[in-house]
């Protein structure tokens, strides 16, 4: 007999293997890329495997210059490659992919440690890479129909408008590649039944974030609208996929259902007061840097050590159920519920006074623009007209445009003076723009003031600035026309088109509102 | 009563090597060892010399102290030395070699039954331990400790583990097959002692012929019930058990007959009866011979000092095209693996099985780093944090490893490091971590002694 082999025990081992976990959860997002790709063609084949391609490329160089047992056959470096470029606008350029696969293998989990070590997921870190270097490209989506480059369903949601919750369930819509959350169910809930993923996670991540949503989204727990917001920006993704990253998350129960649940409201407040379509990234990251807390503090005592057991073992009878539940949880459930009672307390006390806020901005605007009129009233025809629009995009010419209110300006013997029309355009860069109009009896353009612009700071918000804004003033045109060289053209906002753009459909959609409606009207 | 614990995992059984295959006596022909220290506690001091003759029954070595145990010879001939030997942990210990002249010469051929009735307590036990019965199901506890507690009113529960959780192992499978009413005798004879306890035959369910021997055994005897335990390892564990059957999790510094049980193998309670109704001291057992290297797994009543290669070679030696790769002594999971089959059985080697391939040095081809993944976690019967205890180890933060992580309450059941995707070697860190670490607390209460 030749010599025998020696080792400590167990000297047998379960077939899972870090690989086996990593290559099924790359099999786990497939579907997700096989719709993405199908939905947004070819190019976004062409991203996923650079991303993929890059990561493994990256870890490999990382393994030979540091010379260090290669690692790339363990799978995790091609799920990071994987969930970033499902992460990604179907429209970025390769390069984008490239460097972000880069980043995240080389300088968030190699640098740090490699696998197990890296303090945040390489898949988000590097998207917020890519959002701060290449932030055009990164919100660029495929042009919509009206080839004005369109929102997306969130940004769609976060201004308040309608979505298809059925195409966003599918994945039809405009969005990242992996905006598929059928598919990304399906491969989440088989991680889940495999027992790869931990539940405890996912479904406190949804939890919280569908409890936020529906106390401070403004529309209660409409299951529709609840819904929607589940399915758009992410959220899936985010909870099956990227916050159930073994290495940066909590290794106790109790601290997976605290993680994920702070994942999930931070993802809420941030999309529902930040206005932001990309919450979820940053959510999940900020809770990966309390993970080290988190088990710091949260470490569940063995079976044995436990107020219950220590009695049965002396021989005492069991404590009731109610005094089972550990005080943590009882203390944290009391908090949570009384931080939302008293928000939601404070949201629905000063929810009046914004209300009145928002219409005394709207009076304001109407009083600049139709500085002659002592008061407003409200026109028949318009309103009938509104209402017909039924929240609806007014005309086909002005992308989204939106007519709100029109009223009519009137002086102190109440003579007709100038009307006033309030219109929206959800093409902005940064989502809606919202202005008044204001027009003389005969048809001059009086002027026009926003009362909505959340436009890029130096760049869209110039619109409200003189230079842009004054061109508009007593102009007796039926339409303007950016850029145009005639009487009616208006000078764009260099490095803003999509702004002025914006402005300008806002305004003609205002005045064939005026001319169809209430000038006809009269 | 739950018919589980918490956690645990489900290895491969390979049972069907060898669960079929009923007990046979085997005769060792060659030299027999017999290794002072078989049992926890003080190792006997011997009491023959060489060149003493000696025969089968006869006390070789006695018992030094309370917490110690007999060891009897198993055959008949000369004592051939006192001396050095090769043991299954592989270190050389002080043993007994008796050449073995084949005859089986018997102090007592152990076929009369006594009636005991008139047995005082004090009696009964005292016999047990003059028939050096140790705990069977691996640690060798010596029984009589274990059937002396502070309180005897207190012991609500004597299990009688044939849970047999360890994959490969069958012999008590068999044991409780064929020899169901003397596994009950025994237990009544142990119930004599705690007249406030229930006897429970505790068996996994993976066993449907032992459940129903032990049951039809146990008909006519009010205090003894049968249970079907789920298959799970470490479904046979102590800890395990007593949380199965009494619902009572206990720390590390506790005995089980604190919380009001006494947990005893079937095998030991079989050699307890034999030992006191029939005064046969315990030098034979039984034993499974497996694993997939091995051309027919058996399972054997041996005779204590027989050597592995012997018992290898009994159940038809390794198989042609295959090579025995691993010797282990015990079952897979909590085993020891041997050096060499040159070295004897001891009364608590309940296994040797051969395997063909090291599944660790595999596993160990695939080692990555953590990736927290938790399943440690999970699997842990103790409710243990075997990631954390880990990172704890590397650190070098024995305090938190000790305090906040109770890392002293593993049992080394092997169950995270079976479970591990990344292949860590946890169970090893952790044995070695408890022995540093009560070493240092042996120096430091040694220093404040000075």
């Amino acid at each position: 007999m030749s010599t025998l082999h020696l080792s400590h025990g167990p000297h047998i081992r379960d077939r899972w293997t870090t690989s086996f976990i990593m290559h099924t959860v790359l099999l786990a997002l497939l579907p997700t890329a096989v719709v993405g790709v199908i939905v947004n063609g070819w190019h976004s084949l062409f991203i996923i495997l650079a991303s993929i391609v890059a990561a493994v490329g990256s870890e490999w160089l990382f393994c030979a210059i540091t010379k260090r047992k290669l690692s790339i056959l363990d799978g995790s470096a091609a799920v990071t490659g994987m969930m970033l470029a499902l992460s990604l606008s179907p429209t970025v350029p390769l390069y984008i992919p490239i460097l972000g696969s880069m980043f995240a293998i080389l300088v968030v989990k190699c640098a740090f440690g490699g696998l197990g070590k890296n303090f945040v997921n390489p898949a988000l870190a590097a998207r917020c890479f890519l959002m701060i270097s290449f932030g055009n490209a990164m919100t660029k989506f495929p042009l919509g129909v009206d080839g004005i480059s369109s929102a997306t369903p969130v940004a769609d949601l976060l201004a308040g408008r309608t979505v298809n919750i059925t195409q966003m369930f599918l994945g039809t819509t405009n969005g990242v590649i992996g905006s598929s959350v059928l598919a990304m169910l399906i491969g989440g809930l088989i991680l889940w039944g495999l027992d790869i993923i931990h539940g405890e996670i996912c479904f406190s991540v949804l939890g919280g974030f569908t409890l936020v949503v529906g106390l401070f989204g403004g529309q209660g727990f409409d299951p529709k609208f609840l819904l929607a917001n589940i399915c758009g920006g992410g959220v899936v993704m985010g909870a099956f996929f990227m916050a159930t990253d073994y290495t940066t998350s909590p290794v106790s129960r109790l601290g997976q259902l605290v993680y994920g649940c702070l994942i999930g409201v931070l993802g809420a407040l941030f999309r529902v007061f930040g206005k932001s379509a990309d919450s979820f990234s940053y959510s999940v990251i900020i809770a990966n840097l309390f993970t080290p807390l988190i088990d710091m503090y949260i470490i569940p005592k063995p079976y044995a050590y436990r107020p219950a057991a220590i009695k049965l073992a002396n021989g005492e009878k069991k404590t009731p159920l109610l005094q089972r539940i550990p005080k943590p949880v009882i203390a944290l459930t009391l908090i949570t519920l009384l931080a939302g009672v008293a928000l939601s307390g404070v949201f629905s006390m000063t929810k009046d006074t914004i209300e009145e806020q928002k219409l005394a901005a709207n009076m304001a605007s109407y009083q600049e623009v139709c500085p002659d009129a002592v008061s407003f009233k409200p026109s028949e025809a318009a309103k009938e007209a509104i209402a017909n629009l039924n929240g609806g995009v007014y005309g086909t010419k002005y992308g989204k445009a939106y007519i709100n209110e029109a009223v009519v300006g009137v002086d102190a013997n109440g003579q007709v003076v100038g009307y006033v029309i309030s219109a929206t355009s959800g093409n902005g860069y940064e989502g809606n723009i919202k202005l008044s109009i204001g027009i003389t009896p005969d048809g001059t353009v009086k002027g026009i003031a926003f009362t909505e612009l959340n436009e890029t700071p130096g760049k869209g918000s110039l619109a409200a600035e003189p230079g842009f804004i004054n061109q508009f003033d007593n102009r007796s045109v039926t339409q303007f026309v950016l850029n145009g060289s005639g009487s009616d053209g208006i000078d764009a906002i260099s490095g803003a088109t999509i702004t002025s753009t914006a402005v300008v459909n806002a305004v003609n959609a205002g005045l064939d509102f005026f001319h169809s409606v209430m000038q006809g009207g009269n | 009563m739950k018919d589980t614990f918490r956690g645990g995992v489900h290895p491969r059984g390979h049972k069907e090597l060898s669960r079929e295959m009923p007990l046979r006596a085997y005769e060792a022909t060659g030299e027999m060892v017999f290794p002072l220290a078989q049992h926890i506690g003080k190792p006997a001091k011997a009491i023959v010399k060489k060149g003493d003759p000696v025969v089968a029954g006869q006390c070789i070595a006695e018992a030094d102290g309370f917490v110690s145990a007999n060891i009897i010879c198993s055959c008949s001939g000369k004592v051939k030395a006192v001396e050095k030997r090769r043991t299954i942990s592989g270190a050389m210990q002080e043993c007994i070699v008796v050449e073995n002249d084949g005859q089986y010469t018997q102090k007592d051929p152990y076929t009369e039954k006594e009636d005991i009735e008139k047995l005082s307590n004090d009696e009964i036990i005292a016999r047990v331990k003059d028939a050096g019965i140790i705990g069977l199901g691996g640690a060798g506890f010596p029984t009589h400790v274990k059937l002396m507690p502070k309180k005897p009113l207190g012991i609500k529960y004597l299990i009688a583990n044939g849970a047999e959780c360890e994959p490969y192992i069958t012999c008590n499978d068999q044991l409780m097959r064929s020899s169901a009413d003397e596994i009950i005798e025994g237990m009544e004879i142990v119930l004599r002692l705690f007249p406030n306890a229930d006897g429970i035959v505790a068996i996994e369910t993976n066993k449907p012929e032992a459940i129903a021997s032990m049951q039809a055994a146990a008909v006519g005897h009010e205090r003894i019930h049968v249970v079907a335990l789920r298959t799970k390892y470490p479904q046979g564990g102590e800890r395990s058990l007593i949380k199965s059957i009494a619902g009572i999790d206990y720390p590390i510094t506790k005995l089980p007959a604190d919380v009001g049980c006494i947990v005893d193998n079937v095998g030991t309670l079989y050699a307890i009866g034999r030992a006191v109704l029939y005064r046969e001291p315990l030098f034979r057992h039984v034993l499974t011979v497996t694993g997939e290297a091995l051309v027919r797994p058996c399972n054997f009543i041996v005779r204590d000092g027989t050597s592995f290669a012997e018992l290898i070679e009994a159940a038809g030696d390794v198989r042609e095209g295959k090579e025995a790769v691993k010797v282990i002594s015990g079952g897979p999971m909590m085993g020891i693996a041997v050096s060499s089959t040159e070295v004897p059985i001891t009364k608590t080697t309940n296994a040797i099985t051969v395997l063909p391939e090291d599944a660790v040095e595999k596993a160990d081809s695939y080692m990555t780093a953590c990736l927290h993944c938790g399943r440690c976690t999970t699997v842990c019967p103790s409710g243990l944090m075997p990631q954390m205890m880990a990172d704890a180890i590397i650190a070098g933060d024995y305090e938190r490893y000790e305090n906040k992580l109770y890392g002293l309450d593993c049992v080394a059941c092997g169950s995270c490091t079976y479970i591990c995707p990344a292949k860590r070697p946890l169970t090893q860190a952790f044995k070695k971590t408890k022995a540093e670490i009560m070493a240092r607390k042996r120096a430091a209460a040694a220093g404040g002694n000075k």
